[in-house]
């Protein structure tokens, strides 16, 4: 095992972490979890933002992904899972500086009757396009979001297919066989 | 464009060379859209080389190519993209429609992927996810073939 | 900027920018374009040849691989998600079985001979996605040549996988509990040749670009990004690596025995198109260090564990024995149950860190399986490195980004 080298020996370990974000996230906290891949906070999308802003003083500022999940039939139906690793700048170009890189892991449960979420487009430039998707997809909201539009499918597609009561095969076929967008002109015969 | 045994030896035999020239030089344009498009780029490979038939020059205007050849899945954003190309390149032209997914949706059965025939009209079918190099050779000289011919119909009654 | 492709249809008047006192283009790069690697569309705002803004537009290939994926079974899904980034189908594989494995437990107990494969083929994998890089990119940059010589030296990997797994491309050989075969007889032979001739052939590619006139003139400078910019766009892998900042899956969170072979992190400082291009082709060293490892090690014993409630029995006991029968028809008609929980996987894909954050709801289906792809983050980049080039030096940044639209759009 290579000698683990910790940069930053005065933040905060990860358990010291949960109660602080406990309080920051206060009514709109739900559950805190230590999972086998990394540690975790549930909560209600009004307590992100301070949260969010708590994590990034801990030193986690760089956000590899914001996922969405449906669960319905349960409720909250929707999740959105924020992954979040902390990556120190400078000279690091030994890789045993990044042994063990901490994680963190925000599960987000909007209303379903109206799901919206604080946008996080402005702290992590890249959470633009990912949000975009997860309203694409889910059909849940960001708030303050400078372009919420859909990005994966085309811009008059009805319905968001990664919901569970979306079925497999869509709603409607675009392109049916025997033709409409276009005429298909016959295949050359002889 | 049908070989008649009644028109003139002359007109024939235009035919014959018209035919011969376009199939030895089928300019496929650069459509690649997913994993077969990997595989269509090994074609021109040193070990495939479709330069020794022809078609080694793929152009990317499709005002200048003759042969479309889908290779990959086709989205519902793309498919009329692919179709306002198709009905950019001047005739006469050819569509191959390569792999599973192009011909009729692979392996995914789902709202997101059409296949190709129900907005192009495809000359030939390739299976495969993804085809081997080997299978869109083959699938180029099937359509020389037909070419040649004139129609796909005598290929089938030629080959019997 | 925003560009509501639906107004414009309708008023094409706002292709001309109000307030703006140069005369500007809005021109549409994509999605059919030899350079754009895939199908991109690249809203670019120009004025002469040089880019004021960017906007990617992506959705293309959109095939709905998470959807399709939450409808087969864990077995099956393999398959899906090999589809998603094509050129590095066996990383794809590799995340999804190490994410199922870890849900089921089992991760600790697959046999070191399926370890050992599963990183000398990742490895294989990466260099081929890294060979399709050089040639394509190079190929953008109007260097012909070495597309050929990368290709030639893809296909004696693919040749390789072929003759061990069936498949070219999208292998599907990983599964959750080892490996779908073993390897044939003859394996290692081939790969002993392959392991002997690579070397020579990485050396003359790189005589030929690494300081080639053209290659520096057009990559040195272009699309520079920093450290902190690059973390605030959600760059990982070698766009990452080219800031200096040594960040690799394999050895921040080490998966299959990664921690126990010895390779390095190649990094540059520069952040620049050169930077990216001279990482990918150190890291073509370092995987080649690492499937020679994995060949010395090569330890025998089984492939899969012995589990007969995941991983099916071998067809031979399957004609004397009727449990085993059972077992088989058991999971091939309904596949085996996942316990219920939710795990963030990743591994160091050619492109950068690839992750699913896969949920179980307890079924023989996945519930949920998220995709962190990285070639999403790195196109939502463009945004910020086009602008300020000339439009061949956008062409310049795709290439050095690396996008592979089966991985933006899945």
């Amino acid at each position: 095992m290579p000698e683990i080298v910790n940069p930053h020996p005065e933040r905060a370990g990860i358990a010291d972490l949960v109660p602080e974000l406990t309080k920051a996230a206060g009514e709109d906290f739900l559950e805190a979890v230590s999972e086998d891949d990394m540690d975790e906070i549930a909560l209600r999308p009004g307590g992100l933002l301070a949260v969010i802003t708590r994590l990034r003083e801990a030193g986690f500022n760089h956000l590899l992904d914001v996922g969405g999940t449906d669960h319905h039939p349960l409720t909250p139906r929707f999740e959105i899972s924020y992954i979040l690793t902390a990556i120190p700048l400078g000279d690091v170009r030994d890789p045993r500086r990044l042994f063990g890189l901490k994680r963190f892991r925000l599960r987000v449960f909007p209303s379903d009757a109206e799901p919206v979420v604080p946008t996080l487009s402005d702290v992590w430039p890249s959470a633009n396009w990912a949000e975009r998707e997860i309203f694409d997809l889910f059909g849940v909201l960001f708030a303050g979001h400078p372009d919420l539009r859909r990005i994966l499918n085309p811009d008059d597609w009805k319905g968001h297919p990664l919901r569970k009561d979306y079925p497999l095969r869509g709603l409607e076929r675009r392109f049916a066989a025997g033709g409409h967008v276009g005429s298909v002109p016959p295949l050359r015969e002889s | 464009m049908a070989l008649n045994e009644h028109q003139p030896f002359v007109v024939t035999k235009l035919d014959e060379f018209l035919t011969w020239a376009q199939s030895s030089a089928i300019w496929p344009m650069t459509m690649g859209l997913a994993c077969c498009a990997i595989e269509m780029m090994s074609i021109v490979s040193p070990r495939y080389d479709t330069a020794r038939f022809g078609a080694e020059v793929f152009r990317s205007s499709p005002r200048q190519s003759d042969l479309m050849i889908v290779s990959g899945r086709v989205s519902n954003k793309m498919a009329p993209v692919l179709r306002q190309l198709y009905e950019q390149m001047p005739d006469p032209k050819w569509v191959i429609s390569m792999g599973a997914c192009a011909s009729t949706g692979g392996v995914f059965d789902n709202y997101a992927i059409t296949p190709a025939d129900t907005f192009l009209p495809i000359d030939i079918y390739v299976p495969g996810c993804p085809p081997s190099p080997d299978a869109l050779i083959y699938s180029l000289m099937q359509l020389r073939r037909e070419i040649r011919a004139g129609s796909k119909t005598k290929v089938l009654a030629e080959n019997a | 900027m925003t560009l509501d492709l639906r107004a414009l249809e309708s008023n094409p008047d706002l292709l001309l920018t109000p307030g703006d006192d140069r005369d500007t283009l809005i021109l549409s790069m994509g999605p059919q374009h030899p350079s754009t690697h895939g199908v991109l569309r690249v809203m670019l705002k120009l004025d002469g040849e040089t880019v004021i803004s960017a906007e990617p537009e992506i959705g293309f290939l959109h095939t709905g691989i998470e959807k399709q994926a939450e409808n087969l079974f864990w077995q099956q899904a393999i398959t899906v998600v090999d589809r998603a980034d094509y050129l590095a189908p066996l990383s794809n594989s590799l995340c999804f079985v190490l994410a199922a494995e870890r849900l089921l437990d089992i991760d600790r107990q697959i046999p070191e001979r399926a370890r050992v494969l599963r990183v000398m083929f990742t490895e294989l994998t990466r260099l081929a996605s890294h060979l399709v890089w050089l040639g394509t990119h190079c190929l953008d940059l109007g260097a012909q040549s070495i597309f050929f010589y990368a290709f030639e030296m893809r296909e004696r990997i693919l040749s390789i996988m072929e003759f061990v797994t069936g498949a070219r491309m999208h292998q599907s050989w990983f599964r959750i509990g080892g490996l779908a075969i073993d390897v044939p007889k003859g394996f290692l032979d081939t790969i002993d040749d392959f392991i002997g001739r690579f070397p020579d052939r990485l050396n003359d590619m790189r005589a030929i670009v690494e300081k080639n006139v053209i290659i520096v003139d057009r990559l040195v400078g272009i699309g520079k990004i920093g450290q902190q910019e690059a973390i605030d766009w959600g760059l990982t892998g070698p766009p990452l690596r080219a800031t200096g900042i040594a960040y690799d899956v394999r050895r921040a969170h080490p998966y299959c025995d990664y921690d126990t072979y010895d390779f390095d992190v190649p990094t540059q400082t520069t952040g620049d198109c050169y930077a990216r291009f001279v990482v990918r082709l150190d890291e073509m060293v370092q995987s080649w260090r690492i499937i020679k490892q994995a060949r010395e090690r090569f330890p025998g014993g089984p492939v899969v564990i012995d589990d007969r409630k995941i991983v099916p029995p071998p067809k031979t006991e399957i004609q004397h024995s009727m449990e085993a029968l059972i077992h088989h028809f058991k999971l091939v008609s309904s596949g085996f149950n996942v316990p219920e929980g939710h795990i963030y996987q990743s591994v160091e894909g050619p492109r950068g860190e690839m992750g699913m954050y896969v949920t179980s709801a307890g079924g023989n289906k996945p519930w949920r399986v998220r995709w962190r792809p990285s070639s999403f983050y790195h196109t939502q980049a463009l945004k910020r490195l086009a602008p300020g080039n000339l439009i061949a030096d956008v062409v310049a940044i795709i290439g050095s980004m690396d996008p592979v639209f089966g991985d933006v759009d899945r």
